[in-house]
Protein backbone atom coordinates (compact mmCIF):
# COMPACT_ATOMS: atom_id res chain seq x y z
CA UNK A 1 0.00 0.00 0.00
CA UNK A 2 2.61 2.48 1.10
CA UNK A 3 4.87 1.44 -1.73
CA UNK A 4 2.19 2.19 -4.31
CA UNK A 5 1.63 5.57 -2.70
CA UNK A 6 5.35 6.25 -3.00
CA UNK A 7 5.20 5.20 -6.61
CA UNK A 8 2.39 7.62 -7.41
CA UNK A 9 4.18 10.66 -5.93
CA UNK A 10 7.30 9.61 -7.80
CA UNK A 11 5.30 9.56 -11.01
CA UNK A 12 3.90 13.01 -10.29
CA UNK A 13 7.44 14.33 -9.92
CA UNK A 14 8.49 12.83 -13.22
CA UNK A 15 8.47 14.86 -16.41
CA UNK A 16 5.22 13.46 -17.78
CA UNK A 17 3.66 13.66 -14.33
CA UNK A 18 4.40 17.36 -14.09
CA UNK A 19 2.98 17.89 -17.54
CA UNK A 20 -0.16 16.03 -16.55
CA UNK A 21 -0.68 18.21 -13.48
CA UNK A 22 -0.19 21.38 -15.49
CA UNK A 23 -2.55 20.17 -18.20
CA UNK A 24 -5.24 19.33 -15.67
CA UNK A 25 -4.92 22.71 -13.95
CA UNK A 26 -5.27 24.62 -17.23
CA UNK A 27 -8.26 22.55 -18.35
CA UNK A 28 -9.79 22.99 -14.89
CA UNK A 29 -9.33 26.75 -15.10
CA UNK A 30 -11.23 26.96 -18.40
CA UNK A 31 -13.92 24.58 -17.18
CA UNK A 32 -14.56 26.72 -14.10
CA UNK A 33 -14.62 29.84 -16.24
CA UNK A 34 -17.15 28.29 -18.64
CA UNK A 35 -19.41 26.99 -15.88
CA UNK A 36 -19.26 30.25 -13.94
CA UNK A 37 -20.28 32.18 -17.06
CA UNK A 38 -23.13 29.82 -17.85
CA UNK A 39 -24.42 29.98 -14.29
CA UNK A 40 -24.32 33.75 -14.52
CA UNK A 41 -21.65 34.16 -11.81
CA UNK A 42 -19.55 36.22 -14.19
CA UNK A 43 -20.76 38.38 -17.04
CA UNK A 44 -20.42 36.66 -20.38
CA UNK A 45 -20.71 40.06 -22.02
CA UNK A 46 -17.77 41.63 -20.17
CA UNK A 47 -15.52 38.61 -19.75
CA UNK A 48 -16.40 36.21 -22.53
CA UNK A 49 -16.45 32.43 -22.33
CA UNK A 50 -13.97 29.75 -23.37
CA UNK A 51 -16.46 28.20 -25.80
CA UNK A 52 -17.21 31.58 -27.33
CA UNK A 53 -13.48 32.24 -27.70
CA UNK A 54 -13.05 28.88 -29.37
CA UNK A 55 -15.82 29.60 -31.88
CA UNK A 56 -14.31 32.98 -32.74
CA UNK A 57 -10.92 31.37 -33.08
CA UNK A 58 -12.20 28.74 -35.52
CA UNK A 59 -14.00 31.42 -37.50
CA UNK A 60 -10.82 33.51 -37.74
CA UNK A 61 -8.88 30.44 -38.84
CA UNK A 62 -11.46 29.65 -41.50
CA UNK A 63 -11.37 33.12 -43.01
CA UNK A 64 -7.57 33.26 -42.55
CA UNK A 65 -7.85 36.58 -40.74
CA UNK A 66 -5.95 35.28 -37.69
CA UNK A 67 -2.98 34.32 -39.87
CA UNK A 68 -2.97 37.66 -41.65
CA UNK A 69 -3.17 39.60 -38.40
CA UNK A 70 -0.53 37.45 -36.71
CA UNK A 71 1.69 37.77 -39.76
CA UNK A 72 1.47 41.56 -39.72
CA UNK A 73 2.24 41.86 -36.04
CA UNK A 74 4.99 39.27 -36.11
CA UNK A 75 6.63 40.88 -39.11
CA UNK A 76 6.55 44.35 -37.53
CA UNK A 77 7.88 43.03 -34.24
CA UNK A 78 10.63 40.90 -35.75
CA UNK A 79 11.81 43.43 -38.30
CA UNK A 80 11.96 46.13 -35.65
CA UNK A 81 13.58 43.81 -33.16
CA UNK A 82 16.29 42.71 -35.56
CA UNK A 83 17.10 46.24 -36.75
CA UNK A 84 16.94 47.70 -33.25
CA UNK A 85 18.98 44.95 -31.66
CA UNK A 86 21.66 44.85 -34.33
CA UNK A 87 22.07 48.63 -34.41
CA UNK A 88 21.93 48.94 -30.62
CA UNK A 89 24.36 46.09 -30.03
CA UNK A 90 26.91 47.37 -32.52
CA UNK A 91 26.75 50.88 -31.06
CA UNK A 92 26.91 49.54 -27.50
CA UNK A 93 29.98 47.44 -28.23
CA UNK A 94 31.58 50.24 -30.21
CA UNK A 95 31.36 52.46 -27.15
CA UNK A 96 33.97 50.17 -25.56
CA UNK A 97 36.38 51.31 -28.21
CA UNK A 98 36.32 54.93 -27.19
CA UNK A 99 35.89 56.24 -23.67
CA UNK A 100 35.56 59.64 -25.23
CA UNK A 101 32.62 58.66 -27.40
CA UNK A 102 31.04 56.87 -24.46
CA UNK A 103 31.25 59.99 -22.33
CA UNK A 104 29.78 62.23 -25.01
CA UNK A 105 26.87 59.94 -25.75
CA UNK A 106 26.09 59.05 -22.14
CA UNK A 107 23.70 61.96 -21.41
CA UNK A 108 21.79 61.23 -24.61
CA UNK A 109 21.55 57.54 -23.78
CA UNK A 110 20.31 58.32 -20.28
CA UNK A 111 17.81 60.84 -21.66
CA UNK A 112 16.46 58.54 -24.35
CA UNK A 113 16.30 55.65 -21.95
CA UNK A 114 14.33 57.73 -19.44
CA UNK A 115 11.53 58.47 -21.90
CA UNK A 116 8.90 55.74 -22.06
CA UNK A 117 9.21 54.99 -25.76
CA UNK A 118 5.47 54.43 -26.03
CA UNK A 119 5.11 58.17 -25.52
CA UNK A 120 6.90 58.67 -28.82
CA UNK A 121 4.31 56.63 -30.68
CA UNK A 122 2.09 59.55 -31.78
CA UNK A 123 5.06 61.50 -33.20
CA UNK A 124 6.44 58.42 -34.91
CA UNK A 125 3.05 57.84 -36.53
CA UNK A 126 3.00 61.47 -37.63
CA UNK A 127 6.44 61.13 -39.19
CA UNK A 128 6.23 57.68 -40.65
CA UNK A 129 2.58 57.31 -41.47
CA UNK A 130 0.17 54.57 -40.54
CA UNK A 131 1.80 51.69 -42.40
CA UNK A 132 4.43 49.14 -41.56
CA UNK A 133 7.22 51.73 -41.35
CA UNK A 134 5.85 53.49 -38.30
CA UNK A 135 5.45 50.28 -36.29
CA UNK A 136 8.94 49.13 -37.17
CA UNK A 137 10.37 52.50 -36.17
CA UNK A 138 8.47 52.34 -32.90
CA UNK A 139 9.85 48.88 -32.17
CA UNK A 140 13.36 50.00 -33.14
CA UNK A 141 13.10 52.95 -30.76
CA UNK A 142 12.15 50.58 -27.94
CA UNK A 143 14.68 47.84 -28.58
CA UNK A 144 17.75 49.72 -29.81
CA UNK A 145 18.40 51.59 -26.60
CA UNK A 146 17.96 48.48 -24.48
CA UNK A 147 20.32 46.51 -26.71
CA UNK A 148 22.79 49.37 -26.62
CA UNK A 149 22.84 49.55 -22.85
CA UNK A 150 23.06 45.78 -22.50
CA UNK A 151 25.93 45.51 -24.97
CA UNK A 152 27.82 48.41 -23.44
CA UNK A 153 27.46 46.98 -19.95
CA UNK A 154 28.49 43.51 -21.13
CA UNK A 155 31.58 44.93 -22.79
CA UNK A 156 32.51 46.67 -19.55
CA UNK A 157 31.99 43.43 -17.62
CA UNK A 158 34.26 41.39 -19.88
CA UNK A 159 36.96 39.52 -17.99
CA UNK A 160 39.84 41.94 -17.39
CA UNK A 161 42.36 39.13 -16.95
CA UNK A 162 41.67 37.78 -20.43
CA UNK A 163 42.20 41.26 -21.82
CA UNK A 164 45.44 41.60 -19.87
CA UNK A 165 46.61 38.26 -21.20
CA UNK A 166 45.97 39.32 -24.79
CA UNK A 167 47.69 42.62 -24.15
CA UNK A 168 50.75 40.92 -22.66
CA UNK A 169 50.87 38.70 -25.75
CA UNK A 170 51.22 41.88 -27.77
CA UNK A 171 47.59 42.03 -28.85
CA UNK A 172 46.26 45.27 -30.30
CA UNK A 173 43.09 47.01 -29.11
CA UNK A 174 41.40 45.68 -32.21
CA UNK A 175 42.41 42.10 -31.34
CA UNK A 176 41.34 42.50 -27.72
CA UNK A 177 37.98 43.75 -28.95
CA UNK A 178 37.34 40.84 -31.29
CA UNK A 179 39.01 38.07 -29.28
CA UNK A 180 37.83 39.00 -25.79
CA UNK A 181 35.24 41.78 -25.62
CA UNK A 182 32.82 40.65 -28.33
CA UNK A 183 32.70 36.92 -27.56
CA UNK A 184 32.51 37.41 -23.82
CA UNK A 185 29.70 39.97 -24.24
CA UNK A 186 27.63 37.81 -26.54
CA UNK A 187 25.90 35.67 -23.88
CA UNK A 188 24.63 38.72 -22.00
CA UNK A 189 23.61 40.37 -25.28
CA UNK A 190 21.71 37.34 -26.53
CA UNK A 191 20.13 36.75 -23.15
CA UNK A 192 18.77 40.28 -23.43
CA UNK A 193 17.05 39.31 -26.68
CA UNK A 194 14.37 37.73 -24.52
CA UNK A 195 13.41 41.09 -23.10
CA UNK A 196 13.74 42.83 -26.43
CA UNK A 197 11.63 40.37 -28.37
CA UNK A 198 8.88 41.07 -25.86
CA UNK A 199 9.31 44.79 -26.40
CA UNK A 200 9.09 44.13 -30.11
CA UNK A 201 5.56 42.80 -29.62
CA UNK A 202 4.66 45.68 -27.29
CA UNK A 203 5.78 48.23 -29.88
CA UNK A 204 3.97 46.52 -32.72
CA UNK A 205 0.71 46.16 -30.80
CA UNK A 206 0.74 49.71 -29.45
CA UNK A 207 1.48 51.02 -32.93
CA UNK A 208 -1.51 49.08 -34.21
CA UNK A 209 -3.72 50.41 -31.41
CA UNK A 210 -3.07 53.95 -32.52
CA UNK A 211 -3.53 53.47 -36.20
CA UNK A 212 -3.58 50.42 -38.42
CA UNK A 213 -5.39 48.36 -40.98
CA UNK A 214 -4.37 44.91 -39.77
CA UNK A 215 -2.49 43.08 -37.04
CA UNK A 216 -3.34 41.53 -33.70
CA UNK A 217 -3.31 44.93 -31.99
CA UNK A 218 -5.74 46.17 -34.60
CA UNK A 219 -7.96 43.15 -34.06
CA UNK A 220 -7.92 43.49 -30.27
CA UNK A 221 -8.62 47.22 -30.39
CA UNK A 222 -11.49 46.90 -32.84
CA UNK A 223 -13.06 43.96 -31.06
CA UNK A 224 -12.95 45.65 -27.69
CA UNK A 225 -14.56 48.83 -29.02
CA UNK A 226 -17.37 46.57 -30.27
CA UNK A 227 -17.54 44.71 -26.92
CA UNK A 228 -16.59 41.50 -28.73
CA UNK A 229 -14.76 40.12 -25.71
CA UNK A 230 -14.34 36.67 -27.20
CA UNK A 231 -12.47 38.13 -30.18
CA UNK A 232 -10.30 40.18 -27.83
CA UNK A 233 -9.31 36.96 -26.09
CA UNK A 234 -8.48 35.27 -29.39
CA UNK A 235 -6.07 38.12 -30.09
CA UNK A 236 -4.59 38.00 -26.61
CA UNK A 237 -4.10 34.24 -26.61
CA UNK A 238 -2.49 34.42 -30.04
CA UNK A 239 -0.11 37.10 -28.78
CA UNK A 240 0.65 34.88 -25.81
CA UNK A 241 1.52 31.99 -28.09
CA UNK A 242 3.62 34.20 -30.35
CA UNK A 243 5.51 35.60 -27.36
CA UNK A 244 6.04 32.12 -25.97
CA UNK A 245 7.40 30.82 -29.27
CA UNK A 246 9.74 33.79 -29.69
CA UNK A 247 11.04 33.30 -26.16
CA UNK A 248 11.83 29.67 -26.89
CA UNK A 249 13.43 30.58 -30.20
CA UNK A 250 15.87 32.72 -28.21
CA UNK A 251 16.52 29.75 -25.92
CA UNK A 252 17.29 27.57 -28.91
CA UNK A 253 19.46 30.31 -30.41
CA UNK A 254 21.44 30.50 -27.17
CA UNK A 255 22.04 26.77 -27.08
CA UNK A 256 23.13 26.87 -30.71
CA UNK A 257 25.42 29.89 -30.34
CA UNK A 258 27.07 28.98 -27.05
CA UNK A 259 27.74 25.25 -26.97
CA UNK A 260 30.58 25.95 -24.55
CA UNK A 261 28.11 27.17 -21.95
CA UNK A 262 26.03 24.01 -21.79
CA UNK A 263 26.40 22.99 -18.19
CA UNK A 264 26.70 19.39 -17.15
CA UNK A 265 24.09 19.59 -14.43
CA UNK A 266 26.66 19.43 -11.67
CA UNK A 267 26.17 23.07 -10.84
CA UNK A 268 22.47 22.70 -10.05
CA UNK A 269 21.43 22.69 -6.44
CA UNK A 270 18.56 20.57 -5.35
CA UNK A 271 16.56 22.28 -2.64
CA UNK B 1 74.94 25.85 -15.40
CA UNK B 2 77.34 27.81 -17.56
CA UNK B 3 74.98 30.40 -18.94
CA UNK B 4 75.01 33.04 -16.25
CA UNK B 5 74.88 36.00 -18.61
CA UNK B 6 72.29 38.50 -17.59
CA UNK B 7 69.15 38.35 -19.70
CA UNK B 8 66.98 40.84 -17.86
CA UNK B 9 67.91 43.46 -15.30
CA UNK B 10 65.20 44.88 -13.14
CA UNK B 11 66.63 48.18 -12.08
CA UNK B 12 65.36 50.33 -9.24
CA UNK B 13 61.68 49.90 -10.05
CA UNK B 14 59.36 52.19 -8.11
CA UNK B 15 55.61 51.91 -8.19
CA UNK B 16 52.89 53.55 -6.12
CA UNK B 17 49.16 53.14 -6.34
CA UNK B 18 46.68 55.86 -5.52
CA UNK B 19 44.31 55.22 -2.65
CA UNK B 20 41.92 57.26 -0.54
CA UNK B 21 44.63 57.90 2.04
CA UNK B 22 47.15 59.10 -0.52
CA UNK B 23 49.52 57.07 -2.67
CA UNK B 24 50.61 53.68 -1.38
CA UNK B 25 54.18 52.86 -2.21
CA UNK B 26 54.38 49.24 -3.26
CA UNK B 27 57.75 48.85 -4.95
CA UNK B 28 60.59 50.92 -3.61
CA UNK B 29 63.51 50.54 -5.94
CA UNK B 30 63.27 46.86 -6.70
CA UNK B 31 66.45 45.51 -8.27
CA UNK B 32 67.49 42.04 -9.35
CA UNK B 33 68.91 40.25 -12.36
CA UNK B 34 67.56 37.34 -14.33
CA UNK B 35 70.14 35.16 -16.06
CA UNK B 36 69.85 33.43 -19.40
CA UNK B 37 67.92 30.20 -18.89
CA UNK B 38 67.42 31.07 -15.29
CA UNK B 39 64.72 29.63 -13.09
CA UNK B 40 64.14 32.31 -10.54
CA UNK B 41 61.46 32.34 -7.89
CA UNK B 42 60.16 35.41 -6.15
CA UNK B 43 58.84 34.85 -2.67
CA UNK B 44 57.58 37.37 -0.22
CA UNK B 45 54.80 38.19 2.19
CA UNK B 46 51.35 38.65 0.71
CA UNK B 47 50.63 42.09 -0.62
CA UNK B 48 54.30 42.82 -1.25
CA UNK B 49 53.68 43.53 -4.91
CA UNK B 50 54.85 40.32 -6.52
CA UNK B 51 52.17 40.53 -9.16
CA UNK B 52 52.92 44.23 -9.66
CA UNK B 53 56.44 43.34 -10.80
CA UNK B 54 54.98 40.91 -13.31
CA UNK B 55 52.50 43.44 -14.58
CA UNK B 56 55.32 45.92 -15.13
CA UNK B 57 57.44 43.37 -16.98
CA UNK B 58 54.44 42.33 -19.07
CA UNK B 59 53.61 45.93 -19.92
CA UNK B 60 50.27 45.95 -18.13
CA UNK B 61 51.49 48.61 -15.72
CA UNK B 62 54.03 51.37 -16.07
CA UNK B 63 56.70 51.83 -13.46
CA UNK B 64 56.92 55.25 -11.83
CA UNK B 65 60.68 55.07 -11.91
CA UNK B 66 63.45 52.64 -12.74
CA UNK B 67 64.15 50.64 -15.85
CA UNK B 68 64.15 47.24 -17.41
CA UNK B 69 67.29 46.28 -19.30
CA UNK B 70 66.81 43.37 -21.65
CA UNK B 71 69.97 41.84 -23.09
CA UNK B 72 71.79 45.12 -22.70
CA UNK B 73 69.02 47.31 -24.07
CA UNK B 74 66.77 49.53 -22.06
CA UNK B 75 63.14 48.63 -22.69
CA UNK B 76 59.78 49.79 -21.45
CA UNK B 77 58.32 46.32 -21.13
CA UNK B 78 58.64 42.84 -22.55
CA UNK B 79 55.12 42.91 -23.96
CA UNK B 80 54.74 40.32 -26.71
CA UNK B 81 57.95 38.57 -25.72
CA UNK B 82 56.82 36.98 -22.49
CA UNK B 83 54.47 34.15 -21.68
CA UNK B 84 52.18 34.88 -18.76
CA UNK B 85 50.56 32.20 -16.61
CA UNK B 86 48.42 32.87 -13.59
CA UNK B 87 46.63 30.94 -10.90
CA UNK B 88 43.54 31.31 -13.04
CA UNK B 89 44.13 29.35 -16.22
CA UNK B 90 42.77 32.26 -18.29
CA UNK B 91 41.49 29.96 -20.97
CA UNK B 92 38.86 31.50 -23.20
CA UNK B 93 35.69 29.53 -22.39
CA UNK B 94 34.24 29.97 -25.87
CA UNK B 95 37.33 28.63 -27.59
CA UNK B 96 38.14 24.97 -27.97
CA UNK B 97 41.36 23.62 -26.50
CA UNK B 98 43.06 23.85 -29.89
CA UNK B 99 41.95 27.44 -30.46
CA UNK B 100 43.00 28.39 -26.94
CA UNK B 101 46.43 26.95 -27.47
CA UNK B 102 46.77 28.79 -30.77
CA UNK B 103 45.71 32.14 -29.35
CA UNK B 104 49.19 33.58 -28.87
CA UNK B 105 50.17 32.71 -32.41
CA UNK B 106 46.93 34.11 -33.76
CA UNK B 107 47.58 37.41 -32.02
CA UNK B 108 50.92 37.49 -33.81
CA UNK B 109 49.28 36.67 -37.11
CA UNK B 110 50.63 33.14 -37.40
CA UNK B 111 47.60 31.09 -38.34
CA UNK B 112 48.91 28.67 -40.94
CA UNK B 113 48.76 24.89 -41.05
CA UNK B 114 52.22 24.78 -39.50
CA UNK B 115 50.93 26.45 -36.34
CA UNK B 116 48.06 23.98 -36.11
CA UNK B 117 50.36 21.00 -36.62
CA UNK B 118 52.75 22.25 -33.95
CA UNK B 119 49.87 22.81 -31.57
CA UNK B 120 48.61 19.26 -32.10
CA UNK B 121 52.10 17.94 -31.52
CA UNK B 122 52.39 19.84 -28.22
CA UNK B 123 48.94 18.66 -27.15
CA UNK B 124 49.88 15.07 -27.70
CA UNK B 125 53.24 15.54 -25.93
CA UNK B 126 51.38 16.83 -22.90
CA UNK B 127 48.82 14.03 -22.99
CA UNK B 128 45.95 16.10 -24.31
CA UNK B 129 45.42 14.62 -27.76
CA UNK B 130 41.76 13.82 -28.28
CA UNK B 131 40.77 16.97 -26.41
CA UNK B 132 41.43 19.40 -29.28
CA UNK B 133 37.77 20.12 -29.80
CA UNK B 134 36.79 20.13 -26.12
CA UNK B 135 35.81 23.31 -24.33
CA UNK B 136 37.85 24.27 -21.26
CA UNK B 137 34.82 23.94 -18.99
CA UNK B 138 34.78 20.20 -19.56
CA UNK B 139 38.41 19.72 -18.46
CA UNK B 140 39.84 19.22 -14.98
CA UNK B 141 41.86 21.97 -13.32
CA UNK B 142 45.15 20.20 -14.01
CA UNK B 143 44.30 19.71 -17.67
CA UNK B 144 43.29 23.33 -18.03
CA UNK B 145 46.57 24.47 -16.54
CA UNK B 146 48.42 22.19 -18.96
CA UNK B 147 46.52 23.81 -21.83
CA UNK B 148 47.56 27.21 -20.47
CA UNK B 149 51.17 26.01 -20.31
CA UNK B 150 51.08 24.80 -23.90
CA UNK B 151 49.58 28.10 -25.01
CA UNK B 152 52.47 29.85 -23.27
CA UNK B 153 55.16 27.58 -24.72
CA UNK B 154 53.77 27.68 -28.26
CA UNK B 155 54.35 31.41 -28.40
CA UNK B 156 58.01 30.64 -27.85
CA UNK B 157 58.41 33.52 -25.40
CA UNK B 158 61.81 34.71 -24.17
CA UNK B 159 60.72 34.58 -20.56
CA UNK B 160 57.92 32.73 -18.81
CA UNK B 161 56.22 34.72 -16.08
CA UNK B 162 54.43 32.31 -13.78
CA UNK B 163 52.23 33.89 -11.12
CA UNK B 164 51.38 31.10 -8.67
CA UNK B 165 50.24 28.95 -11.57
CA UNK B 166 49.67 25.80 -9.55
CA UNK B 167 48.37 27.13 -6.28
CA UNK B 168 44.74 26.30 -7.05
CA UNK B 169 45.50 22.65 -7.78
CA UNK B 170 45.63 19.66 -5.48
CA UNK B 171 49.04 18.46 -4.36
CA UNK B 172 49.32 15.46 -6.67
CA UNK B 173 48.36 17.44 -9.77
CA UNK B 174 50.71 20.12 -8.64
CA UNK B 175 53.71 17.79 -8.32
CA UNK B 176 52.92 16.39 -11.72
CA UNK B 177 52.64 19.82 -13.35
CA UNK B 178 55.82 20.99 -11.65
CA UNK B 179 57.73 18.19 -13.31
CA UNK B 180 55.99 18.87 -16.64
CA UNK B 181 57.10 22.46 -16.28
CA UNK B 182 60.70 21.58 -15.39
CA UNK B 183 60.91 19.20 -18.36
CA UNK B 184 59.42 21.75 -20.72
CA UNK B 185 61.75 24.49 -19.52
CA UNK B 186 64.76 22.21 -19.97
CA UNK B 187 63.63 21.02 -23.41
CA UNK B 188 62.77 24.44 -24.77
CA UNK B 189 65.57 26.23 -22.92
CA UNK B 190 63.36 28.87 -21.39
CA UNK B 191 63.93 31.43 -18.69
CA UNK B 192 61.35 31.34 -15.94
CA UNK B 193 60.34 33.85 -13.31
CA UNK B 194 58.00 32.23 -10.84
CA UNK B 195 56.03 34.08 -8.20
CA UNK B 196 54.95 31.81 -5.40
CA UNK B 197 54.02 31.94 -1.75
CA UNK B 198 55.06 28.33 -1.45
CA UNK B 199 58.64 28.01 -0.22
CA UNK B 200 58.62 24.29 -0.85
CA UNK B 201 57.80 24.87 -4.49
CA UNK B 202 60.35 27.66 -4.81
CA UNK B 203 63.18 25.48 -3.50
CA UNK B 204 62.14 22.41 -5.48
CA UNK B 205 62.03 24.23 -8.81
CA UNK B 206 64.37 27.19 -8.80
CA UNK B 207 68.00 27.83 -9.43
CA UNK B 208 67.71 31.07 -7.53
CA UNK B 209 65.19 32.53 -5.11
CA UNK B 210 64.58 36.23 -4.59
CA UNK B 211 63.15 37.03 -1.18
CA UNK B 212 61.23 40.27 -0.91
CA UNK B 213 60.52 42.46 2.10
CA UNK B 214 57.14 43.77 3.20
CA UNK B 215 55.68 46.83 1.53
CA UNK B 216 57.25 49.14 0.39
CA UNK B 217 59.09 46.30 -1.19
CA UNK B 218 62.80 45.81 -1.66
CA UNK B 219 64.82 42.74 -2.49
CA UNK B 220 65.95 41.31 0.82
CA UNK B 221 68.16 38.56 -0.43
CA UNK B 222 68.89 36.43 -3.45
CA UNK B 223 69.67 32.81 -2.67
CA UNK B 224 71.37 30.41 -5.03
CA UNK B 225 69.73 27.03 -4.69
CA UNK B 226 72.44 24.49 -5.27
CA UNK B 227 70.45 21.35 -5.85
CA UNK B 228 71.09 19.04 -8.79
CA UNK B 229 67.66 17.93 -9.77
CA UNK B 230 66.07 15.76 -12.37
CA UNK B 231 62.54 16.22 -11.05
CA UNK B 232 60.83 18.32 -8.41
CA UNK B 233 60.23 15.19 -6.39
CA UNK B 234 63.86 14.20 -6.05
CA UNK B 235 64.75 17.85 -5.45
CA UNK B 236 62.59 17.57 -2.35
CA UNK B 237 64.54 14.48 -1.34
CA UNK B 238 67.90 16.21 -1.77
CA UNK B 239 70.05 16.57 1.36
CA UNK B 240 70.24 20.36 1.02
CA UNK B 241 66.51 20.79 0.53
CA UNK B 242 65.49 21.24 4.13
CA UNK B 243 68.38 23.58 4.79
CA UNK B 244 67.23 25.93 2.04
CA UNK B 245 63.66 25.48 3.09
CA UNK B 246 64.43 26.52 6.66
CA UNK B 247 66.58 29.40 5.52
CA UNK B 248 63.80 30.84 3.38
CA UNK B 249 61.19 30.13 6.02
CA UNK B 250 63.05 32.10 8.61
CA UNK B 251 63.47 34.91 6.14
CA UNK B 252 59.74 35.09 5.55
CA UNK B 253 58.82 34.35 9.16
CA UNK B 254 60.32 37.55 10.44
CA UNK B 255 58.30 39.41 7.90
CA UNK B 256 55.07 37.65 8.68
CA UNK B 257 55.51 38.51 12.35
CA UNK B 258 55.97 42.12 11.40
CA UNK B 259 52.82 41.81 9.33
CA UNK B 260 50.93 40.62 12.36
CA UNK B 261 51.83 43.77 14.25
CA UNK B 262 50.48 46.09 11.59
Amino acid sequence: MSSSKLKSTAWLESHSGKFFIQFISVVGFFAIWQIAAQMGLVSEFLIGTPLGIWKKFIASVLDYSIFIDTGYTLWEALLGFVIGTVVGTILGLALWYSKWAAQITEPFIVAINSVPKIALAPIILLWFGTGLGAKVVLVVSMTAIIALIAAHQASKDADKDLQSLLFSMGGTKHQIFFEAIVPSSMPAIVSNFRINVGFGLVGAVVGEFISSKAGLGHMIYNASSLYELNSVWVGLFTLMIVGFCLYHCIDALEKYLFPWRSDDGRTQIRM
Amino acid sequence: MSSSEIQLSINGIHKSFPSKAGPVEVLKGLTFDVHEQDFISIIGPSGCGKSTIFNIIAGLLEADDGSLIYRGEKTKSLRGRIGYMMQKDLLFPWKTVLDNVLLGLKVRGETGQYAIDTAREYLSTFGLSGFEKAYPQTLSGGMRQRVALIRTLLMDPDILLLDEPFSALDYQTRLYLESVLLDAVATFKKTVILVTHDIDEAVALSKRVVALSTRPTLVKNVHEIDIERTSPIDARAHKNFSEYFNLLCSELDIQTKKDALV
